[in-house]
């Protein structure tokens, strides 16, 4: 069994919120000017990711699916003559990177998972597996456009982060863990975002052979 | 920083470059062959010409299915059988790119064909059902560094007891979107490569290149130990003055390499901030280390470099001789720099090393077992 403990959770379900207004609500949490180049993903992830303090110790495992994807579009209907920055802001894990960059805060482990349809085990794995004393799951997606109408971006927006530690301590939210187990079943990123954003117990088969429980607090 | 995970095993590992498999790339690196050619930066669309290296018969353009299917087929034909993406033998697929060649060629002509191998998550699930993998195929992608991570993630899961045995695989080839993307940056431009030489202006060349290695507990001639990631987060593009980012992440590898003889395998791109900064933390770290990069010919070959350039290295030490340093004239940026292929049976460890955007770092120490 693999098991952590969950001291902190933050999470953003805008809904129908345009970019512009997701913009306009995170822009004061961060400094004046920093925005201006940040994606969507970026605001969401980096806003939640930040409440969490993050540390060079910590182990910052970032799941998205389709990541930058308003970025990605920019940049391919930049060409002929492609923008430098929409390039690099189209990178995986560019979310990750506009915080921390902004912040000048180094990390010795940053594990960027992209995923399907076992993506909470895969994403989960990796921070129950860290051998840092604070894994910091976060993650998301922004909404797509044209590469939506392919299938090829997310129709939904929202983002994460949670702290999972080792230790108990007396303000845990709840706790994580893995399990053996003989069945089969799947759990995708939006899916598993759902369960933390609704402080929702689950139990259940989320890969083959392997169970997840969260229980809450 | 510490070591990110326990020694691991490597049962099996291979590449695939311009030159063909790891053998015969080694042995071109030997010859001092430069697979790179001045090729139109967007293909059929033209502009500069800069230097790339395809896999031969490849084209810069996309096709539906995408044309590296074939190579990537003929380098999954080279692993070894077995339960590949069961859950007891997970695979990571790595890299930076994946389809995203298909989504410049679907935004250019608008033929939805070209969507199907779009996405990092619509590729891997088109490459997991064309390969007969099971379910358990986890996705990694950062960039230059994708490939390092993937080896981490599969030595935790087997460190752990969740796997005997584990299949990492990266692959990029190139596109217009990448090859148009470091243009833009103009690190990529008419110039070759001359990595670890003074020079004027740095410059890369970019390749096609795609490699694997299964990790084992108990299997394999070779060991992965000193697994180790750093990331500066001092900006997108550049790293820290001082170097501290790569002394950050060598020091964990130097810890596990003490005492040992070892040579360096270097990121060595081309641009000359990281050239020096990289050589010079080499010095430091392993005094007396000769250092050599091989993307003055290969290119570079992005997320799937870690890997591609481990299958190099273990066939350097197999056949007891190290490639030099390839590309470019003129004075190295320091002694330490090899530049011309020299035998190694006298070193018992090569420390393997890539760097990537966002001043991330990733380093490990192969080993005999």
């Amino acid at each position: 069994m693999l098991e952590r403990n969950i001291q902190a959770l933050v999470t953003d379900d805008p809904g129908e919120e345009t970019p512009a207004e997701v913009r306009n609500r995170l822009k004061g949490r961060f400094p004046p000017g920093a925005t201006r180049r940040m994606t969507i993903l970026g605001l969401m992830v980096g806003r939640a990711l930040s409440e969490l303090d993050p540390r060079e110790d910590d182990s910052i495992i970032y799941a998205s699916g389709y990541a930058e994807s308003g970025a990605l579009e920019g940049f391919l209907d930049s060409f002929p003559a492609p923008s430098p920055t929409l390039f690099q802001t189209s990178i995986h894990p560019s979310a990750v990177q506009q915080l921390m960059i902004g912040r000048q805060a180094p990390v010795g482990e940053l594990l960027p998972h992209s995923g399907g349809p076992l993506f909470a085990f895969h994403a989960l794995r990796a921070a129950l597996l860290s051998p840092a004393a604070r894994a910091l799951v976060c993650g998301g997606e922004e909404r797509g456009t044209w590469l939506l109408e392919h299938g090829l971006a997310s129709g939904r927006a929202f983002a994460f982060a949670a702290s999972l530690s080792r230790e108990r301590g007396p303000r845990d939210l709840g706790r994580m863990r893995l399990i053996r187990d003989d069945g089969d079943g799947q759990l995708g990123l939006a899916a598993w975002f759902d369960l933390l954003h609704g402080r929702t117990p689950f139990s259940g088969v989320i890969a083959p052979g392997w169970r997840m429980e969260i229980e809450w607090h | 920083m510490a070591e990110s995970a326990a020694s691991v095993r490597v049962a099996a590992c291979g590449c695939i470059t311009p030159f063909g498999d790891a053998p015969a790339s080694h042995a071109a690196l030997l010859r001092g062959e430069c697979a790179l050619r001045p090729v139109g930066v967007l293909g059929r669309d033209g502009g500069d010409a800069v230097p790339l290296a395809l896999v031969p018969g490849r084209s810069l353009d996309e096709t539906a299915p995408p044309d590296w299917l074939a190579a990537l087929r003929r380098l999954h034909g080279s692993i070894p059988e077995g339960r590949w993406g069961s859950p007891g033998s997970p695979v990571f697929v790595t890299g930076s790119n994946f389809g995203v060649g298909g989504l410049y060629a679907l935004r250019r002509t608008g033929d939805g064909a070209f969507a199907a191998w779009g996405a990092l998550p619509t590729c891997t699930e088109r490459l997991r059902l064309d390969l007969g993998w099971g379910p358990d195929v986890s996705i990694v992608s950062h960039a230059c560094v994708s490939a390092h991570l993937g080896l981490i993630l599969a030595s935790r899961v087997i460190g752990a007891g969740l796997a005997d045995e584990a299949l990492v695989l990266s692959f990029d080839f190139l596109s217009p979107f990448v090859a148009g993307g470091f243009h833009a940056l103009k690190i990529l431009n008419s110039d070759f490569p001359a990595p670890y030489r003074e020079r004027d202006s740095g410059a890369i060349g970019l390749g096609d290149g795609a490699g694997f290695a299964v990790l084992s507990r108990e299997r394999g001639d070779w060991t992965l130990s000193g697994q180790s990631l750093y990331n500066e987060m001092h900006h997108f593009t550049s790293n820290r003055a001082d170097g501290s980012g790569f002394a950050r992440c060598l020091d964990p590898v130097a810890g596990v390499a003490r005492g040992r003889k070892v040579w360096f395998k270097g990121h060595g791109t081309g641009t000359l901030e990281a050239g020096r900064l990289e050589v010079g933390a080499a010095r430091r770290a392993f005094p007396g280390a000769p250092v050599v990069g091989w993307k003055g010919s290969l290119g570079h070959t992005l997320g799937s470099c870690g890997l591609v350039e481990l299958a190099i290295a273990i066939e350097s030490v197999r056949t007891g001789r190290t490639p030099g340093t390839i590309g470019g004239a003129g004075s190295a940026m320091s002694d330490s720099v090899a530049l011309e292929s020299f035998g190694n049976r006298e070193f018992d460890g090569v420390v393997c090393a890539s760097n990537a955007f966002g001043g991330a770092h990733a380093a490990f120490l192969l080993g005999h077992a």
